[in-house]
């Protein structure tokens, strides 16, 4: 049997809308929850926080960097504003560190800027992730 | 001189079939593909020489071919036929998988929900070729771009076409190159190529550990019959996250995931007798999985479009391609194609996240056809 007439007398057509359907509102339904789920884990940290005793909290330590308004193109530029971060790491550092790092310090578009410095190689790979810094000298501000 | 003929007799050269001759072509064309040219050289490479080794003529009764019982080659087959290898290699995986950029992004799952409808146009387009309701969900779940999956469901429903599905999943993954670019340049503008993405929000590690908790139970809940895969995938992944089993997680997406995969790609490649392969009916499955596997391209890309219409931050159109389970290979051309077009447009961790969700979503369908075909 072939065709249209195969695929009713093997009730094709409801096998496959019916398939369709499901996985669909399946993952539907996985990523209304994924969606839902940090606003949930918010409110039982609040609720939990509400309910603790307060404890002293230390000020955060000040950011000690400061960026400038407008970020240079200039990828060597660039590579000085982040100088202070590779002191703050070391000789060898792991590139999600350095990338953790200029995250916390504000610095737009980590990741295209870590490619960038990748593709210049401003950034040496030493496999396993572990990198070193190799900005020329005489592009370094005096 | 008899003893001599009768040994000559019994060689490989003497019992060569032109069928077997044709699969040993094959074999070595998935090897040099493999080795010389890198395509997926992980899966093509065992397959390929599983081939080679499974069309070696030999005397029948020795217990030596894969189909003969008692053969090693049919006890290390018993992995493939039982679905044990696949739902090994889901544990792996799980345990390699980053799930951050689909909780930063949980709308992009939408496209690995919708590049599975490839699945169910070639179920009906099976159906329609004259296959069987079994055979027809086998070779349809190709369409999810999974090898495993296509393994496991194939083992399930329809043993006898375990060799050309699975050698039909596995080269269209390989291709992945050649059959997704036209397809995405065919139903996108450069305009639509040129989207950007939003940066994505860091995910807190508290949402990555019980993400796979939460995952399983609704997946599983909703097919049960997905256990063997998804179970395993979720559990690979919590290992990976919870922090205090990275020894296990570290095993299971290396050594563990490794020797599946030789086994597997073996085993599967042995199976491919030219006798048992050659049939019109392998044909069928190839032309039919060529179908699935662009059908479910062109239909991620076309729901992204269909999104774009309703929402107010547009996506890259390009993600739908990767909504197949193909990972990384998809996400990689959606990247490089987001690229070509526009050097500094970064989709990988986008298209990573589509990927993965194509990954939950193929398993799903194989547990929604086995548990519609179960009886």
């Amino acid at each position: 049997m072939y065709g249209f007439k195969a695929i009713s007398y093997y009730n094709g057509w409801a096998m496959a809308l019916t398939g369709a359907l499901i996985v669909f509102a399946g993952l539907v339904v996985l990523s209304t929850t994924i969606y839902i789920f940090p606003k949930i884990l918010m409110l039982w940290e609040k609720r939990q926080i509400k309910y603790k005793m307060p404890i002293e909290v230390e000020p955060e330590e000040q950011q000690a960097l400061s960026l400038p308004k407008q970020f240079p193109s200039d990828i060597n530029e660039i590579a000085n504003l982040y100088k202070p971060l590779i002191e703050e790491l070391g000789e060898t550092f792991y590139l999600t560190d350095l990338y953790e790092i200029s995250k916390k310090y504000d610095f737009p578009h980590p990741h295209i800027t870590l490619a960038a410095f990748r593709d210049s190689e401003i950034l040496i790979p030493h496999g396993k992730g572990v990198f070193t810094w190799n900005q020329p000298e005489d592009n370094e501000k005096e | 001189m008899e003893l001599l003929f009768q040994f000559l007799a019994n060689t490989g050269y003497w019992l060569a079939d032109y069928r077997q001759i044709i699969m040993i072509v094959v074999g070595s064309v998935f090897v040099y593909l493999g080795t010389a040219k890198k395509y997926e050289p992980l899966l093509l490479v065992p397959i390929g020489f599983g081939i080679l080794v499974g069309n070696i003529p030999f005397f029948k009764g020795f217990g030596l071919g894969i189909y003969e019982p008692n053969s090693v080659l049919h006890y290390l087959y018993f992995g493939v036929t039982t679905g044990l290898y696949p739902s090994i290699i889901f544990l792996g995986l799980g345990a390699m998988t980053d799930f951050s950029s689909l909780l930063a992004r949980p709308i992009l799952m939408l496209l690995g929900a919708a590049a599975q409808m490839g699945i169910f146009f070639t179920l009906l387009s099976a159906l329609a070729l004259g296959f069987l309701p079994k055979e027809a969900a086998s070779i349809a779940i190709i369409g999810g771009a999974d090898g495993p999956t296509s393994i496991f469901l194939t083992a399930k429903l329809a043993p006898h076409l375990i060799g050309p599905i699975a050698i039909a999943a596995y080269s269209y993954m390989a291709l992945i190159p050649v059959i997704q670019p036209p397809i995405m340049r065919l139903l996108t503008t450069r305009k639509e190529r040129l989207i950007r993405m939003q940066e994505l929000r860091a995910v807190p590690k508290k949402e990555l550990v019980i993400f796979p908790t939460i995952a399983v139970l609704l997946c599983c809940f909703l097919a049960p019959a997905s256990i063997p895969l998804l179970g395993m995938f979720f559990f690979g992944n919590f290992l990976k996250e919870c922090g205090v089993t990275d020894r296990l997680a570290q095993t299971a997406r290396t050594a563990i995931i490794d020797t599946a995969t030789i086994l597997l790609g073996l085993t599967v490649g042995a199976s491919t007798q030219g006798d048992v392969f050659l049939t019109p009916k392998s044909l069928g499955i190839f032309l039919l999985g060529a179908v699935a596997f662009s059908i479910a391209t062109a239909s991620g890309i076309i729901f992204a479009k269909i999104m774009n219409l309703f929402l107010k931050e547009k996506i890259n159109p390009l993600l739908g391609a990767s909504g197949v389970s193909a990972v990384p290979g998809s996400a990689r051309e959606v990247h490089l194609m987001g690229q070509s077009e526009d050097p500094e447009n970064y989709l990988l961790m986008h298209a990573m996240a589509c990927n993965s969700s194509g990954v939950i979503g193929s398993a799903i369908c194989a547990g929604v056809l086995w548990s519609f075909l179960l009886a």
